[in-house]
């Protein structure tokens, strides 16, 4: 009885530094996102309550529907880039041979890099004078006779630029989860398919992709859940412009909060966000959901 | 198909070209980094520096460049002319506070709290949750693998506030706490995986001779786990050393800022001139060899870490 009693001591000691920590930084704030939601916050006195005017003030705003839109419209152009080439990397790394190791190494370097450090790299090379990007682009005859190419100038042109550069960052980590799935696919299918007189394009498009189901699930809902997150690469490269054009809803969130000080329709913003992505993620997971 | 057929010569041809791709814009970023003005800042780009210049480094590494975008004469002596003891106590304590070596061992600061805070906690929660018997052990593995499922960056407003009561805003002690909260789903479910898959007679014996709780741990159970383990210190590096928004948005003071958010400022700053895009790229240089350095030797770790994250089993 006693060394039981003394087990359940240890177990509550032990567990306790996780949940402190857990319900300081993370338990609270979220309940605490709620309630300064729906209040307003003076700069002095006390705050108030508001009810829902923090979430109309916020559907009102077109601040809100621009950068909703600008970070919708880069989720869904960076999501299928960063598949595609992932899908690549990984069934040509799937092959066992010489070398597939070090070629899967080095696909997923850049992932260790972080966001920050990628775009300064990446900066660089789409510098407006002396970038290599620019360099190689203007000796495939862009930019015209006077050489001024600038890819900062017009959103869609930076986005792509963005859009290059987290794909060179990010798809280690789909090719990771892909590869996953394709070594959990039994060989047998694949015989059994080239047997069948199959070609290998017939092979991936009609067996391997419908097996490799639950990874791309996952690739998805990651690429998707990230996406409305991103916020650095804008930040640091585009720096929101032209004109504002490029503007996420994370950097309308940190300029709503701690710009303008407005921290109720800051925290409503911040839980339209997770509420988007908890709807996105629930959506994908019905339409992946296995047979 | 046979070794040497037509399908494998595109096999690694489209390989390598990929691989070249891939690594091309970190080659290019370190040698930019070591070129002369001259060379740096020009229409007809070499592919290896001719003359190899660590100016920048020395620069950045000591100087607050968003303020003094060129050096007087008497600095830029200074550090031309240097002994070797004086370059490792400039290593350590670069000239001023606001620099880029400031930055550094700022960030080594924070990952190196994460990372012990991260072992310690993640440690004692997975071995309880794992062996031990006590109440309520499946909520508090629930509860502890929520973050999971939130996207942190929506909590800035509240963390803010919070960390302003606690009088933890602008504290780096402040952004080991953060970075450690949003490890623990994978650090506790690492550490509790690891822990089960031993078997445990082990312990029982332990127990018998008559040995402490933590002494069982430390000595016995641990040494077992040295994988898991590294894992979850090699992604609690990875995730405090690349963080971005907490530290800019948390920490706001210039002699306290992290690596990251340090560059951006150069970054953002100045003209198209020699000395910006030269300290640029010996900055980015500069905070991402520890974290190559570490891939290079703990791959599998760091593989497994990032995915694991995302893969739940």
């Amino acid at each position: 009885m006693n060394f039981v009693r003394k087990e359940k001591i240890i177990f509550v000691l032990m567990v306790s530094p996780a949940l402190l920590l857990l319900s300081v930084f993370f338990i609270w704030p979220l309940f605490n996102s709620f309630w300064i939601s729906f209040h307003t916050w003076p700069m002095f006195g006390k705050p108030k309550w508001v009810g829902l005017d923090n979430y109309i003030y916020t559907l009102n705003d077109p601040r809100f529907w621009e950068t909703l839109k600008f970070t919708t419209i880069y989720t869904f152009t960076a999501t299928p880039m960063l598949f595609i080439v992932a899908l690549i990397t990984a069934l040509l790394c799937n092959v066992r041979t010489w070398g597939t190791t070090f070629f899967r190494a080095m696909y997923f370097l850049p992932v260790v890099l972080s966001f920050a450090t990628a775009s300064y790299i990446w900066l660089w090379l789409y510098s407006e004078l002396y970038g290599i990007i620019i360099y190689v682009l203007e000796l495939f005859g862009f930019g015209g006779p006077d050489k001024n190419l600038n890819v900062w100038t017009t959103p869609t042109s930076g986005l792509w630029a963005v859009n290059t550069m987290v794909t060179w960052k990010f798809s280690g980590i789909q090719m990771i989860i892909l590869i996953a799935g394709l070594q959990a696919i039994r060989d047998d299918y694949n015989e059994a398919s080239t047997l069948m007189g199959a070609s290998r394009w017939q092979t991936i498009w009609h067996v391997t992709l419908p097996l490799l189901r639950p990874s791309i699930a996952l690739c998805l809902i990651l690429c998707i859940a990230g996406g409305y997150q991103a916020y650095e690469q804008f930040l640091i490269m585009t720096q929101g412009g032209p004109q504002g054009a490029t503007r996420t809803i994370l950097m309308h969130t940190t300029d709503m909060g701690f710009t303008w000080f407005k921290l109720g329709p800051a925290a409503s913003v911040g839980i339209f966000v997770m509420v988007i992505i908890f709807v996105l993620t629930a959506i994908q997971l019905r339409l992946f959901k296995p047979h | 198909m046979k070794r040497f057929s037509s399908d494998w010569y595109w096999y690694y041809v489209i390989n390598y070209t990929l691989v070249i791709l891939i690594i091309f814009p970190i080659y290019w970023t370190f040698i930019s980094s070591v070129k002369t003005p001259a060379e740096l800042i020009t229409s007809d780009p070499t592919y290896f520096p001719e003359t190899w210049t660590w100016k920048y480094y020395f620069q950045i590494w000591n100087y607050d460049l968003s303020s003094t975008w060129q050096l007087s004469s008497d600095d830029y002596m200074r550090l031309e002319t240097k002994s070797l003891k004086e370059s490792i106590i400039n290593f350590f304590i670069p000239n001023e506070k606001k620099s880029i070596g400031r930055a550094f061992w700022n960030s080594c600061f924070v990952s190196f709290g994460t990372i012990l805070l991260t072992t310690i906690v993640c440690t004692f929660a997975g071995y309880a949750l794992a062996i031990l018997r006590g109440p309520f052990k499946n909520i508090i593995f629930l509860l502890i693998i929520t973050p999971i499922l939130f996207p942190g960056v929506s909590l800035l407003i509240p963390l803010y506030k919070i960390l302003k009561d606690i009088g933890l805003l602008n504290n780096l002690y402040g952004l080991i706490f953060l970075h450690s909260t949003f490890m623990l789903p994978l650090g506790v479910f690492m550490m509790r995986n690891a822990f089960i898959s031993i078997p445990s007679s082990l312990r029982e014996v332990a127990i018998l001779e008559g040995t402490s709780e933590l002494q069982i741990i430390l000595r016995v159970l641990l040494p077992l786990c040295i994988p898991g383990l590294l894992t979850v210190m090699v992604f609690a590096m990875y995730v405090s050393w690349n963080d971005y928004i907490f530290a800019y948005v948390f920490v706001t003071t210039g002699e306290r800022e992290v690596l990251n958010v340090a560059l951006a400022k150069i970054a953002l700053g100045g003209n198209e001139f020699d000395m910006k895009w030269g300290s640029i790229t010996a900055g980015s240089v500069i905070s991402f060899i520890p974290i190559i350095i570490f891939y290079t030797f703990l791959q599998q770790y760091f593989v497994r870490g990032v995915t694991g994250s995302a893969v739940k089993e």
